[in-house]
């Protein structure tokens, strides 16, 4: 294996991140701990739209709807933590799985449409079902402690987001070899041809829903804790913006890639503190730089000019020679103006 | 923060600044100059609330350091965006105090990315002067070193209430927009309301792109409403304004400080006489037309070509007024528990912009209480009623 | 009473949804992708229009001359700066390149006009006044806005059906590998549907601006009601835009209405979410056969 071969890198960047807390200030750790979050959300958007081929924009509600469900079963009924975590990412994963059903009727803009009107109901229902959600005003979260251990609170967090991170990473990165990846691969290639191979279309993409899901949840839960606060506009759709700019930043059906897209993402905002005022000018413009300079994301050049670099890059090549894809991603349009 | 655990940071964090032995106390000052940190949108439609009000607090620290500065320190000016986003205030707190060390904060613009960040700068004891956002959870119960020169929104919220009263209303209507600004008012009004045993005869709200609200004044026609509270921005009220009077509907319409300029509003709502009975509340003193803030409009439309002098401004104007004076009193020998003490010890400080004095308290950090009734008659010039005291 | 209230100002909403939907259907009748910039390219050619007329005191028919003129050449940019470069990569890529062009307009209209008051005044074409017809008081601005958007529909229908470049557009999305093939230029084709969507922007901008203001972030919104509004008439059909546009305007106004004004905002996505799953290809859009 090349020295500079992906097991390698990502276990360079464990280590920084282990060692993160003890040479960071505050600022630095927080946004440390931002940058793991995304990460997972990136993770959950990748397998869905990278791998799977669903162009959905429901993912800040699943955000959200994490948040809230591990926020309020700690306000509301007093579970602690370790219970309302898991079970607010429960949530967001049932409520993926239900969004899967007019999935199945449903392709390219439309589907986005359809999410996207999804996500609106979901912020409307976060506003105005005051006497569970608090309404606009948002809701401080309990304080959690890491008792016993030897930690501070967003030092516990931090590392408890990193945990979470490389084990969902992991099984990400499993689950795309798997059959059930491969599947999801085959639906976004063609509908018609993945079911003549035996793919079974409803259970994939309700797999591909709920899993993602529980990736924006999970992240959902840990994000209400790093801010202490939950209130609508953390899940409005600039997030849906950011969490779509990090994979096609990073790269578009490659788990790294997500990881990668995320981190520079994050930490590429932050920097932008330094251009006041003009943020959003920048970082147009940077989504733009990247998207037309850097096709198929970082990932795809790293693969290209280093070594070793051996993760199979489940993207589908670009089609040059073709007219342009219309509403429907990854199908090509001769096919679809046929009869 | 106590001191002690600022110096266990200062180990921790091995920063050199630390150990130069006059900074021990103080983060951010130095023999020339105080680095003073403010966050609030510079992008997003927040900006309202946060790039017009640094624009105010710029100028007057341009001012204070061509007069020299504040015991020979010029004020020097960092600012972050939080484009309106609870996590990215947090960041940006977490950058000026423990990145950027800065010796005061004055900023906040959106109310509930303010709310988030109350935690982290309420840790780190840095003295912070808000100067837009009004909701109650940011001073109630009051943090040690945070104090608002906003009228928070149960200030207004009464102001409004007994105005209505004591202009006779007898039918008393809600309009709202329950986005997190129009939520951090609506509660404390409803409250308010209850307290006055006022039963509202309607509760309708809107959202700040409305472009219509027919169905809006139709339900509170029919419910015979003579005073309408509207907790609006200045695009949805101009829009209610304009279809109450399409319909006939000429009830008593009462703003609070998001509609604080009446005589933008009259051209917003571009229908002649539509705004006869309108009435508002200013947080600051004049409204931007008014020859006594020339001064302040020359400085603004100098610093930035192309914009005009606008109540945002005022409240930046306002509140860089409160904390230079806290600082100054403060004295050469600069600590963030002195500016702090001297904040908490304001009585009566008349600012340029303010209607009424800034009064703080050890208990009580909401040191402006003097929300200031103006209106326009269609055509003419911009009145002040009045200012309502309330305690 | 009520009700011929409520409708009335349903249709006049419906109106300015109608109007940002059709640019949307314009671009996507010949490309085949949605600009998620519309929304931005909307307000920023209603901040040029306001420059010209109130900064520089333009009369208002140059203005609009000269603000559906920006409008095209901003369109045109955005062909050649988002599209052209992406239209063979993917969807995603091309929805973020608008997305970043949406950032980059919205920031810098506030750079140049976000210092100049909270929301800007546009004045009306026609007397601000309300004026009675038959029993209904009605601000005529709204009628303009209404006769604007069937002019524009009805222009263009025109152009689809009589122009050669109209045909040609049409082609274009039909098959653009063919339409190659018999001699179309389709990158110019491409060029002119960002141009006129964008100049229909400009002149809806121009219309509608007295009635909503102008702020740096009234794009978003009126995009989102837009897109729905073209996705319930079809996507491609210009009378569907309107149609699409009047429905989600007498949705909101029934619900606002009838039911509870908080129902409002939200009512139109429920009608998009039930109309999609129900039928899925619009109200009037062409059925597309299941390919295989």
């Amino acid at each position: 294996m090349a020295l500079f071969g992906r097991r390698n890198v990502l276990l360079v960047l464990l280590a920084v991140a282990l060692v993160l807390p003890a040479v960071a200030n505050s600022y630095q750790l927080y946004i440390g701990n931002l940058v793991l979050i995304y990460t997972l959300l990136a993770i959950g958007m990748n397998l869905l739209l990278g791998f799977a081929g669903q162009l959905a924009f429901a993912n800040a509600a699943m955000f959200g709807i994490g948040a809230y469900g591990t926020g309020l079963l700690q306000v509301h009924f007093g579970l602690p933590f370790a219970i309302a975590f898991p079970a607010g990412a429960l949530i967001a994963a049932a409520v993926g799985l239900a969004i899967s059903f007019p999935a199945l009727r449903l392709s390219g803009l439309y589907l986005a449409l359809s999410t996207l009107a999804f996500a609106q109901f979901t912020q409307w229902i976060f506003l105005h079902w005051e006497g569970v959600t608090f309404g606009a005003g948002g809701f401080k979260t309990p304080q959690i402690s890491f008792d016993p251990l030897p930690v501070s609170k967003p030092v516990g967090l931090y590392y408890l987001s990193l945990l979470v991170a490389v084990a969902l990473y992991i099984f990400a990165r499993n689950l795309v070899a798997s059959r059930v990846g491969r599947a999801f691969v085959a639906v976004r290639d063609g509908e018609v041809a993945a079911q003549s191979l035996g793919v079974d279309l409803l259970r994939t993409k309700a797999l591909a829903f709920g899993i993602s899901g529980f990736y924006a949840g999970v992240a959902g839960g840990l994000y209400s804790q790093a801010l202490n606060y939950v209130s609508p506009e953390g899940y409005d759709l600039f997030q849906i913006v950011l969490h779509k700019a990090m994979i096609v930043v990073g790269g578009m059906g490659s788990v790294a890639g997500s990881l990668l897209g995320a981190g520079i993402i994050i930490i590429v905002l932050e920097l932008l503190r330094a251009v006041k005022g003009a943020q959003e000018i920048v970082f147009g413009g940077i989504l733009l730089v990247f998207v037309l300079f850097l096709r198929g994301g970082l990932i795809s050049v790293i693969q290209r000019y280093v070594k070793g670099w051996d993760e199979p890059l489940h993207a589908a090549p670009p089609r040059r020679d073709e007219p342009p894809p219309l509403a429907v991603p990854a199908t090509p349009v001769a096919e679809r103006a046929a009869p | 923060m106590s001191r002690l655990s600022i110096r266990a940071l200062c180990v921790a964090s091995v920063g050199l600044a630390c150990l130069s032995p006059a900074l021990a106390q103080a983060p951010g000052v130095s023999a020339t100059s105080i680095k003073i940190g403010t966050f609030g949108a510079l992008t997003g439609p927040g900006y309202l609330y946060g790039k017009l009000p640094m624009n105010g607090v710029e100028v007057v620290f341009d001012e204070i350091n061509k007069a020299g500065g504040i015991h020979g320190r010029k004020l020097e000016l960092v600012r972050e965006d939080d484009r309106c986003d609870p996590a990215s205030a947090i960041g940006a707190t977490q950058k000026l105090i423990s990145q950027d060390k800065v010796f005061a904060i004055v900023g906040g613009g959106c109310s509930n990315p303010t709310l988030a960040a109350r935690e982290t700068i309420e840790k780190a004891g840095t003295p912070f002067v808000v100067f837009a956002s009004v909701h109650d959870g940011i001073t109630t119960p009051p943090a040690k070193n945070i104090f608002s020169v906003a009228t928070t929104s149960t200030i207004e919220s009464q102001a409004q209430v007994q105005f209505a009263l004591s202009e006779g209303a007898k039918k008393i209507a809600v309009v709202s927009m329950r986005d997190a600004w129009g939520r951090a008012r609506y509660t404390p009004l409803m409250e308010t309301l209850k307290a006055k045993g006022v039963k509202i005869v309607a509760d309708e709200e809107m959202t700040p792109d409305s472009n219509d609200a027919t169905a809006q004044v139709l339900r509170l026609k029919q419910a015979g409403a003579d005073a309408i509270l509207m907790v609006l921005y200045p695009k949805p009220a101009a829009i209610f304004a304009r279809d109450a009077n399409k319909l006939a509907f000429r009830p008593l319409l009462i703003g609070q400080t998001g509609i604080a300029d009446p005589a933008a509003f009259e051209d917003q709502v571009g229908v002649p006489g539509a705004t006869a009975k309108f009435r508002t509340i200013s947080m600051v003193r004049y409204t931007p037309e008014d020859p006594a803030v020339e001064k302040w409009r020359k400085a603004i439309e100098t610093k930035f070509p192309g914009d005009r002098l606008s109540v945002y401004n005022q409240f930046g104007i306002g509140a860089a007024q409160v904390l230079a004076e806290a600082i100054r009193r403060a004295g050469p020998d600069l600590t963030q528990e002195k500016v702090v003490a001297a904040l908490a010890g304001l009585k009566d400080f008349n600012v340029d912009v303010y209607p009424g004095p800034i009064s703080c308290s050890e208990t009580d950090h909401r040191c402006h209480k003097s929300p200031n009734w103006i209106m326009k008659e269609p055509g003419g010039p911009v009145k002040v009623l009045g200012a309502t005291r309330v305690e | 009473m009520m009700l011929s209230y409520i409708l009335l100002s349903g249709v006049t909403t419906g109106a300015l949804y109608a109007l940002v939907a059709l640019g949307i259907v314009i671009v996507n009748k010949a490309t085949g992708v949605i600009n998620f910039a519309q929304g931005e390219l909307f307000m920023f050619s209603g901040f040029l229009a306001w420059a010209l007329h109130v900064q520089f005191g333009i009369g208002y028919p140059l203005t609009l001359v000269l603000a559906i003129a920006g409008g095209f050449l901003l369109g045109v940019m955005t062909d050649r700066i988002a599209f052209q470069p992406l239209k063979n990569v993917d969807v995603v890529s091309l929805v973020l390149a608008t997305v970043g062009i949406a950032f980059i307009l919205r920031g810098v209209a506030r750079v140049i006009w976000g210092g100049k008051g909270d929301y800007l005044t546009f004045p009306p074409i026609t007397s601000p006044e309300p004026i009675m017809i038959g029993e209904i008081m009605i601000i005529p601005q709204q009628l303009a806005v209404l006769a604007g958007a069937v002019l524009i529909m009805a222009l263009f229908w025109l152009f689809f059906r009589y122009t050669r470049a109209g045909k040609m557009m049409q082609a274009t999305a039909d098959n653009a590998k063919a339409a190659t093939l018999v001699g179309i230029r389709t990158d110019r084709i491409y060029a002119l549907a960002f141009g006129t969507g964008t100049a229909v922007a400009a002149a809806a901008a121009v219309l509608a601006a007295p009635l909503t203001l102008l702020y740096p972030d009234m794009g978003f919104s009126f995009f989102i009601k837009g897109f729905a509004a073209a996705v319930l008439g079809g996507l491609t059909s210009l009378p569907g835009a309107i149609l699409g546009g009047l429905l989600v305007g007498i949705a909101e106004a029934l619900a606002g209405g009838y039911i509870a004004s908080s129902l409002m905002e939200v009512s139109g996505f429920v009608v998009i979410m039930l109309v999609l799953v129900i039928m899925p290809s619009g109200l009037l859009g062409a059925r597309r056969l299941r390919r295989v």
